[in-house]
């Protein structure tokens, strides 16, 4: 299946990157890479969140100005720091977060800034939906170019990114995580996309954390470590562990930590607790130590569940207790007094405040322990932050660095080590590795298993299905807002589990080998 | 711990001593358009850089630099105060008429111009906090109505004849420091520190940044924004006070298009209109420039229309090289 290139030399690159550096804020993310993408190929760029993958695909596009290096498009210099030459030289960007204005239509979407005019310089809409749907049928996309975009499925947003970019004239193609927001079922057709552009010539590099995906649609890996290029070569010569390994930098043990055992102690108690309209009351126990999963299918309710919990949604009837007190439904202040700590499943949106510190950040949950009289002690703050961030082994540029120059597994840590410079008796974790990779994932199964075994009662919705398999006590699997059944310890280590738990999920089949819903307590 | 505080020396140590220097001329770039242009006034005015000139620089800036306070904390949460112009009008009105009214104590008048501050901040915060109204709307409203309370106070004209206490908080001072520039350096180095050093101050600029994520860290958000506007009433009020204590009169246009000179003065302090970013330091930055360049134009006998238009270019302009400064040191 891979691409034989004749005579892959920098000479015949597509796109020449040499010995690029970048630096933000005083901390080097790039440090000297040399990269060439030839005619026809699909490279796939791999490394661990904070490697430096975006950044070097963003300097390659033109929208970062590179410290020192330069960037050669079919021999011709890239002057840094202008995407509009970059755009000019047949170089495009599909961006993670996607790019397209969801309140215009498909076809507007594709010409805008290259409209089609009539002779009167009105705008010809006929004949743009006619060549939109033409280059939408080239990439086997059959949909009407007069819908509006922000109906349409990510996965197909995306592919229209693509066909846009292409249309106008792209040679070079870097895709940034392109599968990160897209279902399973339109990963098949985006790989089918690349391998159509890679016929007709153009380069494609994209980024991705899935060893499926890299072998998929890939001809050629290359790692970025620690802003330096660790490896580089054809897919046919390099074993999944061989690219796992250059991208950690050293052997990938065991992922998940070994789970020991729990307490008796019952810490947190939810009781009948409707967390929609006409969902089933919910109730269940954590104990002490004891590490509970939540899974289910999309749109299942466990992020619902878990905010009613914490209090930034209230239920509709039903109490919540921990330690034996009751907590003020719709009052995160009172979860917080009684020792609970969340991590929610938006980082971004929900965990950090983007634009203040490290400290400021972890300063803010426990606020009344450092400060005397409402003025913030700075010493104890800077001693506690420090120590609990030390611990995570977070990578910064000091406590003062601003959460927004932070790769998201640094911000993943930021945003759970808050909580630990005080007591935590109750932790909710929503997804706590989403958007995270391989090596700092298991930095986090080790903290999370450290913390249970520390006492804390730990509830973790995820849709990772190992984590839920490895790393839990007990597990809930939930539909339609309510618990459809609940698989003990022994049943999760069971060889046919995950098509007991995707039947409860989907509500395929109610005889299950577990009775759901068997108390508890 | 040990390990980050080695990171950041390594770090710094790499760094060369001129682009130090460099970095922080385009850090600090509002200072140094500052000196610029008190540089530029100083030559071509002889009476400019007196120590005299200096206060009078000062007098005219302190009853701007309270509602431009006001005005950082609320921009810091993402919000804006259109209404300070006016409410400075209602309060000095409320404070001439308790003055007419109740006699010679000068206590008066302060705690006519305090409640009227403090109850039309209330109702902007609660507006904006509890039925989520923005508060560009919300604002724009008390903007209308507190004006037109300012006219119906004084029945659409003036309040004159006031007592000669009614002067004492806006002229009397030692040495030439008066109340409204004591007032003014004290606010400023209070509401500095308490950005800077307190769990409140912290807490505004959470909200600002992610009002969600501050919110599930515990922060009760609408309480935050209540007092934010509250502030900003109590400081248009005493404002207020200050502006009609210097004439001894009641005007009911008094401060008008106020509000833009302090939003002015928070953005060419490098504020984020979008919330979370800005500091105090800036906002005073901000306003002794424009004060500044007040004073020099009038010293240069520049026709006023003029200095509107002369003005107008260098907020822009100054808020330009802000952006280009820091995107340069990103």
């Amino acid at each position: 299946m891979p691409h034989t290139v004749v005579e892959a030399t920098p000479e015949t690159a597509m796109l020449l990157c040499t010995g690029i550096e970048m630096s933000f804020g005083g901390v080097p993310v790039l440090k000297g890479v040399d990269l060439h993408l030839q005619p026809g190929t699909v490279t796939a760029l791999a490394g661990e969140n904070g490697a430096g993958k975006s950044t070097l695909m963003k300097i390659a596009s033109g929208q970062y100005r590179p410290d020192a290096g330069e960037v050669r498009v079919r021999g011709e210099l890239l002057p840094t720091g202008s995407t509009k030459a970059a755009t000019g030289l047949g170089v495009a960007i599909v961006p993670q977060e996607l790019a397209s204005i969801p309140e215009l239509t498909v076809y507007e979407n594709l010409f805008v800034g290259r409209e089609i005019r009539t002779p009167l310089g009105t705008l010809n809409r006929l004949a743009m939906i006619r060549q939109a749907t033409a280059s939408l049928q080239d990439f086997g996309l059959d949909i009407d170019p007069t819908v509006q975009i922000g109906s349409l499925p990510v996965g197909v947003r995306q592919i229209i990114e693509i066909v846009k970019a292409t249309s106008r004239g792209a040679r070079v193609l870097l895709l940034d995580e392109p599968t990160s927001a897209i279902a399973e079922r339109e990963v098949g057709h985006l790989a089918e996309v690349v391998r159509n552009l890679r016929q007709q010539g153009v380069s494609v590099l994209f980024t991705t954390h899935k060893m499926e995906e890299i072998r998929a649609m890939a001809d050629r890996v290359v790692v970025l470590r620690d802003g330096r290029l660790i490896t580089d070569a054809a897919l046919s010569e390099i074993t999944d562990d061989g690219i796992v390994t250059a991208m950690i930098g050293r052997e990938l043990e065991n992922l998940f930590p070994d789970l020991g055992g729990h307490g008796d102690e019952i810490v947190l108690r939810v009781e009948d607790l409707v967390v929609a309209p006409g969902a089933d009351p919910v109730s269940f126990t954590v104990r002490r130590g004891e590490i509970l999963g939540l899974a289910g299918l999309v749109g299942a309710g466990r992020s619902e569940l878990i905010e009613c919990i914490y209090g930034i949604r209230k239920p509709l009837s039903g109490t919540v207790t921990v330690s034996g007190k009751p907590l003020k439904p719709g009052r995160p202040g009172s979860a917080i007094a009684q020792h609970v700590a969340i991590v929610p499943e938006d980082r971004k949106g929900a965990g950090a405040v983007l634009a203040m510190s490290v400290l400021d950040n972890a300063t803010l949950p426990r606020i009344a322990a450092f400060s005397r009289f409402g003025v913030i002690t700075e010493r104890k703050r800077r001693s506690a932050v420090g120590a609990v961030m030390a611990s995570m082994r977070l990578k910064s540029n000091g406590l003062g660095q601003h959460m927004e120059n932070l790769s998201g597994g640094n911000q993943q840590k930021v945003v759970l080590g808050r909580w630990l410079t005080g007591t935590v008796d109750t932790l909710l974790l929503d997804e706590p590795t989403r958007g995270v990779d391989v090596g700092a994932r298991s930095e986090i199964y080790r903290i999370i298993v450290d913390l249970a075994a520390q006492g804390m009662a730990v509830v973790m919705a995820s849709s990772d299905m190992p984590e839920i398999l490895s790393l839990a006590h007990r597990a809930l699997v939930m539909r339609g807002f309510g618990v459809a059944g609940e698989l003990s310890r022994s049943q999760l280590a069971a060889p046919d589990v995950q098509d007991t738990i995707f039947r409860l999920a989907s509500g395929l089949d109610a005889s299950t080998p577990s009775s759901p819903q068997e108390p508890t307590a | 711990m040990s390990t980050t505080n080695a990171d950041v020396v390594s770090t710094q140590d790499t760094r060369r001593w001129t682009s130090l220097i460099g970095d922080l001329l385009v850090r600090h770039i509002m200072i140094v358009v500052m000196l610029l242009i008190v540089a530029f006034f100083a030559y071509r005015s002889a009476r400019f850089a007196t120590a005299d000139n200096m206060l009078t620089i000062l007098i005219a800036a302190a009853p701007f630099a309270l509602i431009a306070l006001g005005q950082t904390l609320v921009i810091l949460t993402g919000g804006i105060d259109l209404s300070v112009g006016s409410v400075i009008a209602a309060s000095a009105m409320a404070a001439a008429w308790s003055a007419k009214h109740f006699g010679d104590n000068p206590i008066f008048p302060l705690l006519a111009a305090v409640l009227a501050g403090l109850v039309a901040g209330a109702v902007n915060g609660l507006v904006v906090s509890r039925l989520n109204v923005p508060p560009f709307i919300a604002t724009l409203g008390m903007l209308t109505l507190a004006s037109g309370i300012a006219y119906v106070i004084g029945n659409g004209a003036p309040i004159n004849g006031l007592p000669s206490t009614y002067g004492m908080w806006a002229n009397s001072g030692i040495g030439g420091f008066t109340i409204p520039v004591v007032l003014m350096i004290v606010a400023i180095l209070a509401f500095a520190f308490i950005m800077r050093r307190t769990a409140y101050g912290l807490r505004v600029y959470a909200v600002g940044g992610n009002r969600l994520a501050a919110e599930i860290a515990g922060v009760r958000s609408r309480g935050v924004l209540f007092s934010v506007y509250l502030i900003s009433g109590l400081l248009a009020g005493l404002s207020g006070l200050m502006l009609s204590s210097r004439v001894i009169t009641g005007a009911p246009n008094l401060g008008q298009g106020y509000e833009l000179d302090a939003i002015a003065a928070v953005v060419i302090g490098g504020a984020s209109l979008m919330g979370g970013r800005g500091t105090i330091w800036g906002t005073a930055i901000g306003l002794l420039l424009i004060q500044t360049i007040n004073n020099g134009l009038d010293l240069l006998l520049v026709p006023s229309y003029w200095q509107n238009v002369i003005k107008g270019v260098i907020i822009v302009a100054a808020v330009t090289v802000d952006v280009w400064a820091a995107k340069r040191s990103k």
